[in-house]
C-alpha cells in the first residue's frame, strides 16, 4: 500500500507541476462562469435605456404610451414616417436606438414595424411590444367597444391549455430539471475523457521512456497501475473540488453583484404597471437564471456527481490504461482511443434520450449499463425518483462500481503482459491473449 | 545466494527459455552472456519478478524468491529509463523510497553517492537537461542507492566514455569486495574476461555453457602458441614441418617476429622448440588461450578461433 501511495503521490505531484493542469483548474471554472455571465447578460442587455422614436402619423397614440415610466425606455413621438435610410444616416435621428412605426391602418391591419440600430435583447423586445400592444388595446377598446379596458383584457385572454403528465401533474420532472442532470452528466464525460487521457498518456510515457522496467523491479504491475489510477484520480477530485468552489463562489458573486434584479421577478414586473404582475412572469424570460439559482439542488447533485464520476472514471480509466499499456509506440493505439471516445459520446446521447423519454423502458436499462449510467443517472437524479424507486440509483452505482473493479482486474492483466512489449502493433486478438494469460 | 533452477518460459507457444539452471554465490560476479534474443532479458525479468516463469523456481538467499526480496536487489535494465521532467534529486529520492528506504536514509545515501560520483551540482537539474552519459550515471546510482545484496546489471557500460566505464568497473569490483553478488549481462566480452568470476552462456533460450572464466578459456583452447624470436623468418619457417601450422605472424622489425602456431597431431611444444632453436633466438613462448569472445563465437557459430592476442 505504501508503494501504491508513493506512486500516487508522484502522479499527483506531476499533475500539480504541469502547467496545463494548473491552467485548467483555474481557467476551466472561470470559463464556465464567463459563459454563465454571457447567458445571463444576454437576458439583461447592458444597455440600460433605449431611446425609442414612435412614428405615429395619425397621432393615434396621442403622444402617450403608458401611465408609468419604464426606466428601460425613453419614448419620443413624431407624426410622420421616417424612411430607413433617413433614420439610419440623418444626424437628427442618431440619438434614437429604435423606431416603432404605427401605420395609419394599424387598427385593421395589425401591423407594427420595429427597427433597430443595435439588436435589443429578447426581454427588451418583449417589453416594447408589450407597451405598444397595451396602448393599442386601449385605443381599440375606446373606438370599438363600450367595455372597460380591464374587461376587454379579461375577455381577450386566450384559453390556457396545459399538457400535464398524469404521474407528474406538478411538472416536477420538468425538462429544465433534466437538462440540469444532463449538464452534470456532460461534466462527468468531460472529466472522464480528460483524466482517462491523462492515464493513457502517463502509462504510454512511462512505457516509451522505459522507466516502467525500473519501477516494475520494485512494485508489481497491479500496484503500479493502482497507484497511477489513484494518483490521477486524486488530481481529478482536486480539480472537481476546486471547480466546485470557484463556480459556487462565482455564481454567488454574480447573484449578489451583477444580477440582483434578475433574481427578483416581481421587482422587474413592478417596474411596468401594478396591474400586469400576474400577466407576465418575467422569470420565464430568464430560464437560465431560474435553472442555475433555483432548479439545481447542488448538494445532492454534487454528492452523486462525485460518486458517479469516480466510479465512471475507474470504469473508463481501466480502458484507457489497457490501451496505454498495450501500445507498441506512443503513436500506436490511436484506433482504440476512438471507440472509447465514441462510447463516451454515446453515453451523452443516452443522457439526451433519457431527457426526452424519461419514462421509456430503454431509459431504465440505460441507467444500469455502466457505459451510459453516469450520464443517465445524473438526468434521472435531477428529475427525482418516485417513492420506492431510489434503489435504481444505488443499484446503478453498485453495478458501475462492480464492473469498474472487473475492468480494473482485466486492465491489470493487460498491463502486466503488455507494459514491457514494444514495437508491435496493437491488435484486438493480442489483448484477448494477454487477458487470458 | 541466487539459484536459478529449471526456469522455462514461453510466449504464445514460442519457447523463450528452456530449463535454465545456474547459481551465483556471494561475492561473485557472474557474466550472463548470449546473442540478442537469446532470452537474457526475459530471465532477468523473471529474477526481478517482473514476469513469471512457466516452470522452475528462483531462490534468493536460500528462500523462494518473492516480491519482498526485491528491496535487496538492484536492477539496472538495458533500456535505461528515468522521468525526464523530474529533477535528479527528486528522481533518486522517489526510486530509493520505492525500494524501501525511508526519507532520511534515502537522503543520506543520495548524499553519499552524489559525493562519490562528484555530481552534487546536478541535484536540481532535470533529467532532460543531462547528457546521455550523465543520465546513465544517475541511473546507476539509483540502482545501488538502497545498498542491495544482489545487483543485476544489464549492459552497465553502454553509453559511457572510457573514463566512466573505468569508474563503473571499479564500483562493480568494490561491490564484489563487499560481498555482494553481481549478475552482469553484457556483450562486452572484454569486461566479462576482466571482472567476471563465472559466466553462463544462453543461446536460443538454452544454457549452452557455464563455468569459471579461466576454466572456460582453458576448455576451449586449441593448442595455439605464440613464439617471439630474433632471426630470419624464412629460416624459422623452413625449420618447421607438417606438424605445425602458422596461422598468423607479426613482424616487429626485419629481425624480430612473433608467430602464432597451431600444433597438429600429437606434437608438443618441446618438439617445436627443438626444431626451431638451432635457427633462431627465441625470446618468449606462451600458450594462447581463447578470449571469451572467441569462446562465445565458437559456441554460437562454431567458428574457428581467431587469434586476437
Amino acid at each position: 500500500m505504501n508503494k501504491v501511495w508513493l506512486i500516487a503521490k508522484r502522479e499527483l505531484a506531476e499533475r500539480l507541476r504541469s502547467r496545463s493542469f494548473l491552467g485548467m483548474i483555474i481557467l476551466g471554472p472561470l470559463m464556465i462562469l464567463g459563459l454563465v455571465y454571457l447567458f445571463l447578460s444576454f437576458d439583461s442587455n447592458k444597455k440600460q435605456t433605449w431611446n425609442v422614436l414612435i412614428m405615429d402619423k395619425n397621432e393615434l397614440f396621442e403622444g402617450k404610451l403608458m401611465p408609468n415610466k419604464d426606466p428601460n425606455f425613453n419614448f419620443h413621438f413624431i407624426n410622420d414616417f421616417v424612411d430607413y435610410p433617413d433614420f439610419a444616416h440623418q444626424e437628427k435621428f442618431q440619438k434614437f436606438d429604435l423606431t416603432v412605426w404605427i401605420n395609419e391602418k394599424v387598427v385593421s391591419n395589425k401591423k407594427v414595424i420595429i427597427s433597430y440600430r443595435e439588436r435589443p435583447s429578447e426581454a427588451i423586445q418583449r417589453k416594447l411590444v408589450y407597451h405598444v400592444e397595451r396602448r393599442l388595446e386601449e385605443i381599440m377598446v375606446e373606438e370599438f367597444t363600450s367595455l372597460s379596458v380591464q374587461k376587454f383584457r379579461e375577455i381577450k385572454q386566450p384559453l390556457r391549455f396545459s399538457l400535464k403528465d398524469t404521474y407528474d401533474p406538478k411538472n416536477e420532472k420538468s425538462l429544465t430539471a433534466s437538462w440540469v442532470g444532463f449538464t452534470f452528466g456532460a461534466f462527468i464525460v468531460v472529466f472522464i475523457l480528460l483524466f482517462g487521457m491523462t492515464i493513457l498518456r502517463s502509462v504510454s510515457k512511462e512505457k516509451s521512456n522505459r522507466i516502467v522496467e525500473v519501477l516494475l523491479a520494485s512494485v508489481s504491475p497491479r500496484q503500479l497501475l493502482s497507484g497511477k489510477i489513484f494518483g490521477i484520480g486524486l488530481s481529478a477530485i482536486l480539480q472537481v473540488v476546486v471547480w466546485s468552489i470557484i463556480i459556487a463562489v462565482g455564481l454567488y458573486l454574480l447573484r449578489i453583484s451583477l444580477f440582483p434584479d434578475l433574481l427578483s421577478p416581481e421587482m422587474v414586473a413592478n417596474q411596468l404597471t401594478g396591474e400586469i404582475t400576474e400577466a407576465q412572469n418575467w422569470s420565464n424570460q430568464s430560464p437560465f437564471v431560474e435553472l442555475i439559482y433555483q432548479k439545481i439542488q447542488f448538494s445532492n447533485m454534487l454528492v452523486f456527481f462525485i460518486l458517479f464520476f469516480l466510479s465512471g472514471y475507474l470504469f473508463y480509466g481501466a480502458f484507457f490504461a489497457m490501451i496505454g499499456a498495450s501500445m507498441g509506440s506512443e503513436s500506436d493505439g490511436q484506433q482504440f482511443i476512438i471507440p472509447i471516445t465514441l462510447l463516451l459520446f454515446a453515453s451523452l446521447a443516452a443522457g439526451y434520450f433519457v431527457v426526452l423519454f424519461p419514462d421509456s423502458s430503454l431509459s431504465t436499462w440505460l441507467g444500469f449499463i455502466p457505459f451510459t449510467s453516469p450520464v443517465v443517472m445524473m438526468v434521472e437524479l435531477s428529475n427525482g425518483f418516485d417513492d420506492g424507486e431510489a434503489w435504481r440509483l444505488y443499484l446503478s452505482l453498485f453495478l458501475l462500481l462492480a464492473t469498474a473493479m472487473v475492468m480494473l482486474f482485466l486492465a491489470g492483466r493487460i498491463y502486466k503482459n503488455g507494459i514491457l512489449q514494444f514495437g508491435h502493433r496493437v491488435r484486438f486478438g493480442m489483448l484477448l491473449k494477454w487477458i487470458k494469460k | 545466494m541466487l539459484e536459478i533452477d529449471g526456469i522455462s518460459k514461453s510466449y504464445f507457444r514460442k519457447k523463450v527459455l528452456e530449463d535454465i539452471s545456474f547459481k551465483a554465490n556471494e561475492g561473485e560476479i557472474l557474466g550472463l552472456m548470449g546473442p540478442n534474443g537469446a532470452g537474457k532479458t526475459t530471465l532477468i525479468r523473471i529474477i526481478n519478478q517482473i514476469t513469471s516463469a512457466d516452470k522452475g523456481y528462483i531462490s534468493f538467499q536460500g528462500k523462494l524468491m518473492k516480491q519482498d526480496f526485491l528491496k535487496d536487489i538492484g536492477y539496472l535494465p538495458e533500456e535505461r529509463g528515468l522521468y525526464r521532467s523530474m529533477t535528479v534529486e527528486k528522481q533518486a529520492l522517489f526510486l530509493a523510497k520505492l525500494r524501501g528506504l525511508n526519507s532520511s536514509d534515502a537522503k543520506t545515501q543520495i548524499n553519499y553517492w552524489f559525493d562519490r560520483f562528484g555530481i552534487q551540482g546536478w541535484r536540481k537539474k532535470r533529467i532532460e537537461e543531462l547528457s546521455k552519459g550523465m543520465a546513465q550515471k544517475i541511473q546507476f546510482i539509483c540502482t545501488v542507492l538502497h545498498d542491495p545484496t544482489l545487483l543485476i546489471l544489464d549492459e552497465p557500460f553502454s553509453g559511457f566514455d572510457p573514463i566512466n566505464i573505468d569508474l563503473i568497473r571499479k564500483e562493480i569490483i568494490r561491490f564484489k569486495e563487499q560481498g555482494k553478488t553481481i549478475l552482469l549481462s553484457t556483450h562486452n566480452m572484454q569486461s566479462v574476461e576482466e571482472i567476471c568470476d563465472k559466466a553462463v552462456l544462453i543461446h536460443n533460450g538454452q544454457k549452452i555453457l557455464e563455468g569459471n572464466i579461466l576454466d572456460l578459456r582453458n576448455e576451449h583452447k586449441e593448442s595455439i602458441y605464440s613464439i617471439s624470436f630474433h632471426g630470419n623468418m624464412i629460416g624459422f619457417a623452413t625449420a618447421l614441418w607438417a606438424g605445425y601450422e602458422i596461422i598468423d605472424k607479426i613482424a616487429h622489425t626485419d629481425e624480430f617476429f612473433t608467430v602464432y602456431l597451431k600444433m597438429r597431431k600429437e606434437n608438443e611444444i618441446n618438439d617445436l622448440l627443438g626444431a626451431v632453436m638451432p635457427h633462431v633466438k627465441i625470446t618468449e613462448v606462451k600458450e594462447v588461450l581463447p578470449s571469451m569472445e572467441n569462446v562465445f563465437m565458437q559456441q554460437i557459430n562454431g567458428d574457428k578461433v581467431a587469434i586476437d592476442e
